[in-house]
Order: C-alpha cells, then sequence, then structure tokens
C-alpha cells in the first residue's frame, strides 16, 4: 500500500483502491451473497401459505367460470347441469393433478380449477414425506362437487375459498415469525426419484455397467420393485467426472505441443503453430460448436466419410451415433478450451533452460526420465494453471454438451442448474445448485493444487 | 576412475544451413591429459565438444573415445560427461540429488546414491551441504556441485564448457587449482574449452588453439606461447608486438626482415624465402631499454614514451615509434618506468622474435571497438 502511495501518488491510490473494492463487492461478492440467500430461502410456491393461496384463488376461479357458465347457458338449460370432469375425486389424487382432456361432455367447458378448489390438496414436502393441506392444518375438507348444480358449486366453491383464505392469513402470519433460511434446497440436490422402467428396460439396464457403478454408489436403488436413483446427484457427480477427464485428454493431447512448441521448434515455426491454434478462435465459441455438429450428425462428415468407403449406410439407417458418445462431447471440449491448456505449458517451459534437458541426456538419462525429472517439474505450476483452468470451463461447459449431444446424452449439470433457473423458474433451487456446484469445484481445484504441490505464487510464472 | 583416450579422426562438421564450424580435423588427446581448446568466440570450439559429447554427429570422420568408435551414441550412452558453461544445475532438486542424478538414470538404489553423493561432495569440499539447494549455494560452490555430479557418473572424458566464465577473478583462479587437483586426483582426461588463454596456459597440458574451424597449433602451454606456429596464434596467444616487412635474407636459422622502423632479425621456424611479407613478434617482455644492455641488444627502435599502465606486478609501457605502438613490460620492483618520459631506445634480442610469413591475426579489442 504504501508503495502503491510513493508510485502513484495519494489521489491515483485512492481511485485504485475504490475501483478494486467497488469491483470486489460488486462483481464478486454481493452477488454470491444474493445468491447464497436465494439458495438458503424455500421457493416460495412450495410454502404452505402458497399452497392455501392457490386453493383460494382457484375456487375464486371457479366461482367466476360458473358464473360465465351461468349467464350463457343457464336460461336456457334447466340449471342442473354438472360440469364434467374426468380426473378422479381429489381425495383419490396422490401427486398433483394431471390435465384432462377437456370438452368431453357434450362441448361444455373443461373447468379445472373446480377440480382443484380443494382443501384436500398436498403440500410439498421432502422425500419419503407426505402430508396435506386439510390434515396437516386441521381444517375441514370441502371439495366443490362437480355433478351437483351450479348453485350448490358455487357455494362450495364459495365455502373453500373462506376456509383457505383464512388458512392463508393464518399460515402467512406464522411463516413471517420463522427463520426464512434452510438447506431445504440444498437437500433436494441428494434428492432420490422414481425410475418408471418396463420389465425389459429394466433387465436391460441392469446388465449395464453405468447402472453397476451407480448402484455400487448408492446413486441407484430398489426399493419395493421401485427402482429410485438420486438423478441431480448422479449428473452433478457425472459432471464432475466428465469435465476431469475432458481435462485429463487436454493435458495429453497439449503436453506434446507445449512441449515441441517451447522446447524443440525454432522460433518462426512455434509462430506457425500458434496461429493454427488462435483461428478456430476467430469464431464465435457457437459456430464452434455448430461446425462439430456437421461433423458428428447422423448425415454429418464422418458418418458420409465412412459411408462412401462403405462402412455404414446411412439411407438404410446404418450410422455411427456419434451424438451419443460422451466422447465427441470430449473432443469437442477438448478442441474448445486447447488453448487454455497450451498457453500457462507453454510459457512456463519456455523459460526452462535447455542446458537442463542436455545436462540430463548426457548424465545417462533416458527421454522418458528428462520429462520425468526435469520437464515436468519445471512446468508444473503451468500444468496446475492450464489443469484448473480447462476443468472449470469444462465444468460450467453448456453449449458444447447440449448442442453436441442434441439431447441424446444425459444432461451435464451445468445444464439442470439452467433448467431450474430458466425452464421451472425456480430460481431458489437453481441459486442451490449454483452456489454447491461452486464450492464443489472449488475443493476440487484446492485438493487439485494441494496433490500438485502448486503455490498461488507460482502461478505468476504461468 | 580411469581417463580414456579421444581420437577425432579426420572430423568435420557442417550444420543444416550449409555453414561449416569444424574442417576436417585430426587430433588425439592421451588418456588422463589435461588438454585445453583455446580460440576467440565462434571458432567451431564448443561445436566439437559437443561433437565429442554426443548432442551432435560429424558430418565426416569418426570419433573414437578408448579406441571405440561413438558412431551415432548419443549422450546418454558416452563414457563422457559435459559440464555446461552455465552449469544447467536441476534447481528443483537439493544439491545431493543434483550429484547423484547420473546414477539415477543408471538405476543406483537409493541408499547407496546418497552414499556416493556425499563422497562426491567430499571431494570437492562440500561436505554437508547435499541437503541445499543449488540457489542456496554460492558461485564456486555451485561450480563445484557440477563437477562432482558429472564426477559421479566415473566418466573417462570430462568436457568442459568455459565453466569458470561466470565467476569473478579470484574465484577463477582458485578454481583453476582446483580443477587441476582434481584432474590429477581421479586420472580422468578432461578437454576443457575456453577463450580465456590464462586458464589455457595454466592449467593444461597440451593446449590446441583454433581459429574458424581449424585447429591452428596443438602444444604445451609453452609451445604455444613461446614458439607460434602461425600470425594468429601469435597474436592470440598473449600480448605480443607485431612488424610487418619483407624478408631481406636468412642466415643460419634466423630471418633478416626489412620493417618501416629498420631491419629486424628474428628466428624463423618455417621456411622463408627473401622477397616474402613477413611479420616480426615480440613479447612486451621481451623489449627492453637498449642502454647498458649486455651483450647489446640485436635489434634496436628508437620511440617515445606515451603512457605507463599499472598492472601490478609488472609496469605496462607504450612506446609510440614513427605512429606505431610498441608495449613493453617492465617487472615492478618499485616505481618501474615511473620516471621514464621522453626518447629512448628500446631493443629486443633476435632469439626472442619469431618471423613468420605473414597471415590473418586475431582480432584486438581495438578492431572489436571499432567494430562496434
Amino acid at each position: 500500500m504504501r508503495r502503491l502511495v510513493r508510485t502513484y501518488g495519494g489521489a491515483l491510490t485512492t481511485v485504485f483502491v475504490f475501483a478494486t473494492l467497488v469491483w470486489a463487492i460488486m462483481l464478486i461478492v454481493l452477488p454470491q451473497l444474493s445468491m447464497l440467500d436465494m439458495a438458503l430461502r424455500t421457493p416460495l410456491r412450495a410454502k404452505d401459505s402458497s399452497i392455501a393461496q392457490t386453493v383460494m384463488r382457484d375456487a375464486q376461479t371457479c366461482q367466476a367460470v360458473l358464473d360465465t357458465y351461468r349467464d350463457e347457458v343457464g336460461a336456457a338449460g334447466d340449471g342442473g347441469l354438472a360440469v364434467p370432469s374426468l380426473s378422479a375425486p381429489p381425495l383419490a389424487t396422490p401427486s398433483l393433478p394431471s390435465p384432462s382432456p377437456g370438452g368431453s361432455g357434450g362441448g361444455l367447458p373443461y373447468i379445472i380449477q373446480c377440480d382443484r378448489a380443494t382443501t384436500a390438496q398436498p403440500l410439498v414436502r421432502d422425500a419419503g414425506e407426505s402430508a396435506w393441506l386439510n390434515t396437516e392444518y386441521e381444517i375441514e375438507t370441502l371439495a366443490v362437487d362437480i355433478t351437483a348444480d351450479l348453485g350448490t358449486q358455487y357455494a362450495q366453491a364459495q365455502a373453500v375459498r373462506d376456509a383457505a383464505a383464512a388458512l392463508y392469513q393464518e399460515l402467512v402470519a406464522a411463516e413471517a415469525e420463522l427463520s426464512p433460511y434452510g438447506f431445504r434446497n440444498f437437500v433436494q440436490i441428494f434428492k432420490p426419484l422414481v425410475i418408471p422402467l418396463s420389465a425389459d428396460a429394466r433387465a436391460q439396464e441392469a446388465g449395464e455397467f453405468g447402472t453397476w457403478v451407480k448402484e455400487a454408489i448408492g446413486l441407484r436403488y430398489e426399493r419395493d420393485g421401485v427402482v429410485y436413483e438420486r438423478v441431480t446427484l448422479t449428473t452433478l457427480l457425472r459432471t464432475i467426472l466428465f469435465a476431469a477427464v475432458a481435462t485429463a485428454l487436454a493435458l495429453v493431447a497439449c503436453y506434446p505441443i507445449a512441449c515441441n512448441l517451447a522446447l524443440r521448434a525454432a522460433p518462426h515455426r512455434a509462430v506457425w503453430l500458434f496461429v493454427a491454434l488462435l483461428v478456430p478462435y476467430a469464431t464465435v465459441e457457437i459456430m464452434r460448436v455448430y461446425a462439430w455438429v456437421t461433423i458428428v450428425d447422423n448425415n454429418g462428415l464422418l458418418n458420409r466419410l465412412l459411408d462412401l468407403f462403405g462402412v455404414v449406410d446411412i439411407e438404410g439407417g446404418d450410422f455411427v451415433a456419434f451424438k451419443r458418445s460422451p466422447l465427441t462431447v470430449f473432443t469437442v471440449i477438448v478442441y474448445t478450451y486447447i488453448l487454455f491448456m497450451v498457453f500457462p505449458i507453454y510459457n512456463v517451459m519456455s523459460t526452462l533452460d535447455r542446458n537442463q534437458i542436455e545436462a540430463a541426456h548426457d548424465l545417462g538419462s533416458s527421454t522418458w526420465r528428462v520429462h520425468r525429472r526435469i520437464i515436468i517439474p519445471h512446468a508444473k505450476p503451468g500444468i496446475a494453471v492450464g489443469c484448473i483452468a480447462t476443468f472449470m470451463l469444462s465444468a460450467g461447459a453448456f453449449s458444447v454438451p447440449r448442442i453436441v449431444s442434441s439431447g441424446l446424452q444425459g444432461e451435464w449439470f451445468s445444464q439442470t442448474i439452467y433448467n431450474k433457473f430458466f425452464e421451472s423458474q425456480n430460481t431458489n433451487l437453481g441459486s442451490a445448485y449454483a452456489f454447491a456446484y461452486t464450492v464443489i469445484c472449488f475443493v476440487i481445484v484446492g485438493l487439485f493444487m494441494w496433490v500438485m504441490r502448486a503455490r498461488l505464487k507460482d502461478f505468476m510464472r504461468a | 576412475m580411469h581417463g580414456r583416450d579421444v581420437v577425432l579422426d579426420n572430423v568435420s562438421i557442417t550444420y543444416g544451413n550449409g555453414f561449416t564450424a569444424v574442417h576436417p580435423t585430426s587430433l588425439t588427446i592421451a588418456s588422463g591429459e589435461f588438454f585445453s581448446i583455446l580460440g576467440p568466440s565462434g571458432c567451431g570450439k564448443t561445436t566439437l565438444l559437443r561433437a565429442i559429447s554426443g548432442f551432435i554427429f560429424p558430418s565426416t570422420g569418426r570419433i573414437l573415445i578408448g579406441g571405440e568408435d561413438m558412431g551415432t551414441r548419443g549422450p546418454n550412452q558416452r563414457p563422457t560427461a559435459l559440464i555446461f558453461q552455465n552449469l544447467a544445475l536441476f534447481p528443483l532438486m537439493p544439491v545431493w540429488e543434483n550429484v547423484a542424478f547420473g546414477l539415477e538414470a543408471r538405476g543406483v538404489d537409493r541408499r547407496t546414491r546418497q552414499r556416493r553423493a556425499e563422497e562426491l561432495l567430499e571431494l570437492v569440499a562440500l561436505t554437508g551441504q547435499g541437503h541445499k539447494k543449488p540457489s542456496e549455494l554460492s558461485g564456486g560452490q555451485r561450480q563445484r556441485v557440477a563437477i562432482a555430479r558429472a564426477l559421479a557418473v566415473e566418466p573417462a572424458v570430462l568436457l568442459l564448457d568455459e565453466p569458470l566464465s561466470a565467476l569473478d577473478l579470484k574465484l577463477r583462479q582458485h578454481m583453476r587449482a582446483e580443477l587441476r587437483a582434481i584432474q590429477r586426483k581421479t586420472g580422468i582426461t578432461f578437454i576443457y574449452i575456453t577463450h580465456d588463454q590464462g586458464e589455457a596456459l595454466t592449467m593444461s597440458d597440451r593446449v590446441a588453439v583454433m581459429k574458424d574451424g581449424v585447429i591452428e597449433q596443438v602444444g604445451t602451454g609453452d609451445e604455444v606461447y613461446g614458439r607460434p606456429a602461425t600470425p594468429f596464434v601469435a597474436s592470440f596467444v598473449g600480448e605480443t608486438n607485431i612488424f610487418r616487412g619483407t624478408v631481406a635474407g636468412l642466415e643460419g636459422g634466423m630471418a633478416v626482415v626489412d620493417t618501416p622502423l629498420g631491419r629486424m632479425r628474428g628466428r624463423s621456424p618455417q621456411p622463408l624465402s627473401p622477397g616474402d611479407s613477413a611479420m616480426v613478434f615480440v613479447r612486451p617482455e621481451h623489449v627492453a631499454l637498449a642502454n647498458g644492455q649486455q651483450p647489446p641488444l640485436a635489434n634496436l627502435v628508437a620511440a617515445e614514451v606515451e603512457r605507463r599502465d599499472l598492472e601490478g606486478p609488472f609496469v605496462n609501457v607504450f612506446l609510440n615509434a614513427q605512429g606505431r605502438e610498441i608495449a613493453m613490460h617492465l617487472t615492478n620492483t618499485g616505481d618501474a618506468g615511473r620516471a621514464l618520459v621522453g626518447r629512448h631506445t628500446v631493443g629486443f634480442r633476435c632469439e626472442d622474435a619469431i618471423v613468420l610469413p605473414s597471415g590473418p591475426l586475431a582480432r584486438t579489442g581495438r578492431d572489436m571497438v571499432d567494430h562496434a
């Protein structure tokens, strides 16, 4: 600090410090804190009060629909027409009501709100538990009897509405007393889901290696003849494994390149290699990934080439489904992030005194030993930086697995997070997943640095 | 440890770009000899060394070590060890691992390696420093680690590529003595590359003087210094006064040369005939004031004292003879040459002067300044 003041003067130093603080707070601390805040809160729609409110609103809508219906047909008809519904009686519904085909009863409008207008509503609970609005809060079990006449239905809806409104007020007041924070969202990561499988599919999956691994580490189990899988956790672990594999492949591919560039190639040849490495980065990432789609598609370049040589027959429906293979995703990831691995390794390696390599050879070392004892120890900080950069980029990769696999492979965790945020609009769960993922990746990077004995200081070299 | 002889049989080295770094050279270095290759930078001496150690292969000819043709054997398969100019110690390993590195490559177990490293560190007077990193040692200590590391593989031939050039003067002089002592103790053949004639002359049994890929002369230090074979050797090794002229006659191994400063006589080791253009070389320590010398000096030149440089043990007096500079060394027995001013006659004996056919000279410091 004192040195800064001496070099740049008080005013400029103040500006620097201020800018740094603003950056750190606005772009790192605050977003992470708000993310954490979001992650620790129960999603609003999962709260019991929200369920009561929904019931209240559904009853209200039901009434409004009944009003409209009465105005249209009431005068002409006998007024005793039932509003038909094909859904099962509410009390027997173990899960959320599923939409059923409407208008089957002689052109009458289907009114799902009247089905839902019941105090017998399931509440959102953790896995293995179940609770119902009416039994949990000991209120009367009310519902709209859709076979009754309109007047009765209207009155029933009113009763449901009143009961739900009263409960809603009560629950909101009660929830305000409680801490809004909890670890529910994080626990969701471990939640097992029922996997509906036919007997054939089950027999087929039982023999697969992936199934065996999942069962061995408790990600998949069978209870009472039903298969459960911790889908989110499986996705998380598989993504980390895949990112690690992609990183390892990138390292295997880049180490020889960096070695050649730094230790062997004449400077002017190194320039050309770098140009070749940089050219792909002149295109937008999406375009780069789509270029691969044209290659690995079922009707893509590779399959057509194979077709040309008679290995496959595209027209006959016989092609290699590259899009289904994780190897394709790995290849594209390695291609996409190759520079992030090559550059740090190249940088550190180019500082190695070539005489050391010659000295090691002269003392009788084989090429392999020279790499193991001289080049790799020297390049370790660069290898660490390259691996961390590639791992973090792969772990967070979204477009590559999404576009290349076209949904034909298990999703990566980045896609899971995306879906929580933008598909199911569950910001709280999405935040929890994102935050947990960040922490896990940090821990992995930390462990990696510890194993590599790489210190932050060394990264200055790379 | 035993030394082996090194034979270069008509070796030449041409690089891929067509540049011939070493012209066909034949040389025999005896087993256990301390042999120096002396020459200015770019003369091909390092190329020759790298060819002996196996980093590059000769374009023509053979290299034999202990009678064995090295052919295309790599550096890790030759009984040689190289000490690099910058030492090239492995900075990430402790000193003892550096020393034992060659043994590690030979599959020696860890305990033996440690014991052997300790022995070698003792040999180079670094007992107990094995656990340190090279960066924690002084320049001279690092130097000795490099020597120990090279000796660990028990080479028959140790190649040294100007290993002392990075050290300061005092340390360099000390290390010269140590290198010589180690060489005597181990009996290994040392091939020492240097551009420093002082190093070459003090340590070596024999010296080869190299210029533009050609070895100009091979001999003991005394021979190279006292009886240079070419103008280049005469001017590169040590300081010398040069007088150009034409051969006027030959008298019993002596040549008479007419120079702009008068007629001079000197020993003529090579055949000359009257009318040839020739050069007379005489060392500054052989130049003396003419008056009072008994017997009188044969070659005399009148000159004006221009400058006196105190070197310590001797004094360099520079005189101007018709625009030509003559250097004279006076032993500093106390204020030598301090009172020397004005015009004097200096001279030298004809046995101390050497007459050689004219040829290219080594670049002097003044040339280098002029070219830069």
